[in-house]
């Protein structure tokens, strides 16, 4: 049988796997907001965990970072900072939301930040933010998924239909089984992608230098400027590792798919372990990938797309049965953060604009059917934003990142009590001042003095918060009270009784 | 009330206190300029990788294992 077969039937038979998944998760559903979005706020540490991981890691894991090695040689190992900064993130961050969540029936991250900051203005500026740079991301993954199956069935399946065919199973079962059916499919994806790129990148190390040892040895031989700062294109200046840094760690887990993930734990020592631990599977993930881009440079130099080496090496040097695994669990990674990020846009367009704005007193019966419908029109959207261009992935992700990072301050001033707080006006200001200077620095003078456009813009955007919160209006006594003294009880319970 | 008023940004246990400046201490470790003064050497090989890829490897695995040292003690 011929190896492009194997790999798409292989894919074709994880995506009955998903949809079978889908219906189950339908099944065990009840018509309830909180279960078809939260996932009953009870998610336990494994589903949790698996859930976690493979939402951050995405079709950029398995593409896009075997690229980056590629190209710009040993820097990418800076993965591991933003990887350690997700964990304690988590662990810091995450009781705390899910403790404010589960006090005041938050579904979205903008419950939370209108609720402290008394202010409709905050909610919809932060649900348009939470949209409009998760929209990006929908981008990246469908675009990531399409380049998949079409590289795995050889030019046969175009492009625009396996990114057509992938958004609409990650839609189906999502609308099926709510975050349910979502959570279920990343467990599985979660296991089948961590697996498949450490046999995948072992394989190839054995089958083309004799070992992991072998293949860092020839690369020092031939290509030693992929082994030294800031790498052969001068990209990992200090700014730029420092930049990522920050990005790609507090950039993701302010978007509304990460965030919406602490809402959903059973209790706040699972957020906890969840944050102590996540980064065993994150960071040990960038190993095999260095091994992939690294050694591909060597193996097979010149590619016009690098993130395409992963595909390659295995199309060249695998046997078709493992690598049509691999590149279903290529797709895994894809699907599990897609199906993520149209949940939380869901959940933020159902929640925040239409059950506020359009129609507010409806049966939750109404609210899960619309959700259902707004599903279906990103996945319009998603798939006319994925077919018009293919650009190298990890520059789209860093977008994304740096605008949902502009929402920082707001989550902070709500989740770690002071003295002084940030004010509504002050964080709206903020959020402003940020996004404008994320677009000089992101579009139209790239990374100024080399540091990263996306701290450039939280810097501006901490300054006119604190300077504009110190003479405008806090929020009243009685919010503060009610949610910093939430947030107190939760932190410190032996103290605030 | 002024209870709730404290500062969340300071830990307020020496338990805390330990987790938080080890979790500092080696996470400047793995920032520049550290990593571009220090760690880079390609020169130096440890154990068959090069030395800023094992090095960073250790201090990744000792963040991980502060993480892990602060939520069995119930920090």
């Amino acid at each position: 049988m011929e190896p492009w077969v194997v790999a798409t039937s292989l894919i074709f038979i994880y995506l009955l796997a998903t949809i079978v998944l889908g219906v189950i998760a339908n099944q065990r559903m009840t018509v309830d907001m909180e279960d078809f979005l939260l996932y009953g706020r009870q998610a336990g540490f494994i589903v949790l965990y698996l859930t976690v991981v493979a939402t951050f890691h995405s079709a950029f894991a398995f593409l896009g970072s075997g690229g980056f090695f590629y190209t710009h040689g040993i820097g990418f190992w800076a993965a591991g900072t933003w990887t350690l900064l997700v964990g304690a993130i988590t662990y810091v961050l995450g009781p705390r939301i899910w403790a404010l969540g589960k006090a005041n029936g938050y579904i979205t991250p903008a419950d939370m930040l209108a609720d402290f900051y008394e202010s409709e203005a905050v909610r919809v500026a932060v649900a348009i933010v939470s949209v409009v740079f998760t929209i990006l991301y929908i981008q990246v993954q469908a675009q990531g998924l399409g380049y998949i199956i079409n590289v795995a069935s050889g030019d046969r399946i175009s492009f625009e239909i396996g990114t057509l065919i992938l958004l609409i199973v990650a839609a189906a079962y999502l609308m099926a089984g709510g975050l349910r059916a979502v959570y279920w499919t990343d467990v599985i994806q979660g296991v089948w992608m961590y697996v498949a790129v450490w046999v995948g990148a072992m394989y190839l190390a054995y089958d083309l230098f004799g070992g992991p040892l072998q293949l860092w040895a020839e690369v020092r031989a031939q290509r030693p400027d992929l082994l030294s700062l800031p790498g052969p294109e001068g990209f990992f200046t200090p700014g730029m590792w420092i930049g990522m840094t920050i990005t790609l760690s507090f950039g993701i887990i302010f978007q509304p798919h990460m965030m919406i993930r602490y809402y959903t734990a059973v209790d706040a020592k699972t957020l906890k372990l969840l944050g102590a631990t996540t980064p065993i599977y994150l960071m040990t993930l960038y190993v095999p990938a260095a091994l992939v881009g690294l050694g591909g440079a060597v193996a097979m130099p010149g590619l016009d797309v690098p993130d395409r080496i992963f595909p390659e090496l295995l199309f060249a040097h695998a046997p078709p049965i493992l690598t049509g695994v691999i590149l279903a669990g290529a797709t895994a990674a894809a699907m599990s953060t897609l199906d993520s990020i149209l949940h939380a846009n869901m959940s933020v367009l159902t929640r925040d604009v239409y059950q506020r704005y359009v129609a507010p007193d409806r049966e939750q019966s109404h609210y899960v059917w619309v959700g259902r419908g707004i599903v279906a029109a990103l996945l319009v959207v998603g798939y006319f934003l994925s077919v018009r261009t293919f650009d190298f992935l990890v520059v789209l992700v860093t977008l994304s990142g740096s605008g949902a990072l502009q929402l920082m301050p707001a989550i902070v001033g709500v989740c770690f009590p002071t003295r002084r707080t940030l004010t509504r006006t002050g964080v709206l200001a903020g959020l402003l001042v940020g996004l404008g200077t994320l677009y000089v620095t992101l579009v139209v003078t790239p990374h100024p003095l080399g540091l990263h456009g996306g701290v450039w813009a939280l810097l501006f955007n901490v300054a006119t918060a604190v300077g504009v919160s110190a003479v405008t209006d806090p929020p009243t006594e009685a919010t503060r009270d009610r949610i910093h003294g939430e947030v107190e009880r939760q932190i410190y319970p032996e103290t605030s009784s | 009330m002024s209870q709730q008023r404290r500062s969340h940004f300071v830990p307020r246990t020496p338990e805390g206190r330990v987790a938080v400046v080890a979790f500092l201490l080696l996470f400047f470790l793995s920032m520049p300029p550290v990593t571009h003064r220090l760690l880079d050497r390609p020169e130096t090989w440890v154990g068959g990788v090069p030395f800023l890829f094992a090095a960073l490897f250790v201090v990744y695995t000792a963040l991980i294992a502060v993480l892990v040292w602060a939520w069995r003690k119930g920090i």
